[in-house]
């Protein structure tokens, strides 16, 4: 599904990845974890060809995503849904609008977009705040609309940039059990975290990245020893500011 | 995709956009219905003077006047030539009292003065009503000259010179009112590209989360433009209700005052084809302004 071959990026002569390889299977559900400025949304970003590498190759699902070209990426993006950090939805809007305007450009008819909302709200459970505005919303539950809005194309892959980096642990864990439903489902999950626990909780397979590249393994083995972000017994590490209660 | 459904959602957006913004949007409506209302007015008067010269050009008779004493056989043979011609339709004597009578008719309060005057001082004529489109023929200019050399011709009457300055006055009222429109128009089409800008900054958000799920370009574009061709729709209907107004209010004021001056001149509203015509350039500059405020960098 997901296929990086030797990818470098640099930032003004920074350079974020170095000579980057790794696969994801259809149907995986795979973390992608490090420290501050490892690179993981740029990892990310590469993905949905929001930036593009200095080296390298990069398929989904089969596709070049380096030499595709710009006509092309919206149709790439449409096969993925996305879900941000900070969760981009518009205040102007209701829970309904935000989860169905994308379908509403896609022309989609509005019985379809209701029909198609309300189940990804209803995994959700938001289905009974559909006129809710974001700001009548806690955090987890804009998220969890955040989410929806991803889930709405019926993408082929998820790919979640810090989905619980503004939830208490109790939301974060929420969060992670609809990833898992939503990977049953079949759909490829890559979710970007820095939070070891919850990575450690779920178990699944983790990508880490470290000076650019990347260590593969589940986390409690794939973290280096000397890795000074992380913290037994902690469930994320000193650089990011713990904000659970 | 549907695209029947696209285009509903298209139109749904752009109109959502023009009514969050509706302050700037009201103000481009009121530019270009004004820029467009002023077009109109140029169009208005070029149409209704165009038809007031059509009208006096088709109308006016060619009069011969006749020497005192020019004879029978003189008069049968100018009005055999004239019709020979094929440029008259028909001749038509005028006798000195006849011309006296007309003259009476129109001016009533002289009609005592010529009374008392001891012998008729009218000549006799020969009208010529011309043939459809002979006014306009360049084979009347010769036909007048030789008219005037007839022995018994005291002097033709035909002023198609001031009909000929008059076409030209409307020609210059109507390339005045494109040229005026031309840059009006321009300028409308700039405030409607800063309104629709100023829309495309409050979407800001909505656009790049539609780009990151991957709408296409169109659709992300689509509801930005269209709104510049509302825009400009607006703008055109709105100068077509003014100018409605604008007619009515003259026709209403010639009605009051009876000035049969202005009775001549405001004979018609413009054409079906010059109101779509209006219209159309309404939309033209709001698809400009929609275009240049949509392109790839702005959006």
């Amino acid at each position: 599904m997901i296929e990086f071959y030797g990818v470098s990026k640099e930032y003004h002569g920074r350079r974020v990845l170095k000579n980057l390889s790794f696969q994801v299977a259809q149907g995986e559900f795979v973390f992608l974890t490090g420290p501050s400025g490892a690179g993981k949304t740029t990892v990310l970003k590469l993905l949905y060809r929001a930036e593009t590498p200095g080296a390298g190759q990069i398929l989904v699902n089969g596709r070049n995503v380096v030499s595709m070209p710009p006509s092309r990426i919206p149709e790439l993006r449409r096969t993925m849904g996305i879900v941000f950090q900070d969760y981009k939805l518009l205040p102007t809007r209701t829970v309904f609008e935000n989860v169905s305007f994308v379908l509403k450009f896609l022309g989609v008819p509005l019985a379809e977009r209701r029909r198609r909302a309300y189940q990804v709200l209803r995994l959700v459970e938001l289905h009974h705040r559909v006129n809710a505005f974001p700001e009548e919303l806690s955090g987890g539950e804009q998220q969890r609309v955040a989410l929806a809005r991803a889930l709405v194309n019926e993408p082929e892959l998820l790919v979640a940039d810090e989905p619980t980096g503004n939830l208490d642990h109790r939301l974060a864990q929420e969060m992670m059990r609809l990833f898992s439903q939503i990977n049953v489902r079949g759909t490829t999950v890559l979710v970007a975290t820095h939070d070891v626990a919850l990575i450690r909780e779920t178990g699944r397979r983790c990508l880490t990245l470290d000076r650019g590249g990347v260590l593969e393994g589940l986390v409690e083995a794939a973290l280096p020893p000397q890795a000074a972000w992380r913290r037994e017994g902690s469930s994320a590490h000193p650089v990011v500011p713990e904000e659970r209660p | 995709m549907r695209s029947g459904a696209a285009v509903a959602s298209l139109l749904d957006e752009a109109l959502a956009g023009l009514w969050r913004a509706r302050r700037m949007t009201a103000v481009s409506v009121l530019q270009i219905g004004f820029s467009l209302f002023l077009v109109g007015l140029f169009l208005l008067a070029a149409e209704n003077l165009g038809g007031v010269v059509d009208a006096l050009r088709e109308e006016t008779a060619v009069t011969v006047f006749l020497r005192p004493g020019a004879d029978e056989a003189a008069q049968a043979d100018l009005e055999r030539r004239a019709l020979d011609s094929k440029l008259v339709a028909a001749v038509r004597r005028v006798s000195p009292e006849e011309a006296r009578r007309r003259f009476a008719r129109s001016f009533a309060s002289l009609a005592g003065a010529t009374g008392t005057l001891s012998s008729n001082p009218f000549p006799s004529s020969v009208e010529l009503d011309l043939l459809p489109g002979a006014a306009s023929s360049a084979a009347l200019r010769p036909f007048l000259a030789n008219l005037a050399a007839f022995p018994a011709v005291e002097e033709v009457q035909f002023d198609v010179d001031w009909v000929r300055r008059l076409r030209g006055v409307v020609r210059l009222v109507a390339a005045t009112g494109a040229a005026t429109g031309f840059c009006l128009a321009l300028g409308a089409a700039f405030t409607i590209a800063n309104v629709v800008r100023l829309t495309i900054l409050l979407h800001r958000d909505e656009i790049d989360i539609l780009r990151l799920v991957g709408a296409p370009e169109i659709l992300i574009r689509g509801p930005f433009l269209l709104g510049g061709v509302l825009q400009g729709l607006l703008g055109g209907l709105l100068a077509l209700g003014l100018l409605g107004l604008a007619f009515r209010g003259v026709l209403m004021f010639i009605t009051a005052t009876e000035n049969v001056l202005l009775g001549v001149f405001v004979v018609r509203f413009l054409s079906p084809a010059t109101c779509g015509l209006l219209v159309l350039g309404g939309v033209l500059a709001g698809l400009v302004g929609g275009t240049i405020a949509s392109r790839r960098h702005h959006v």
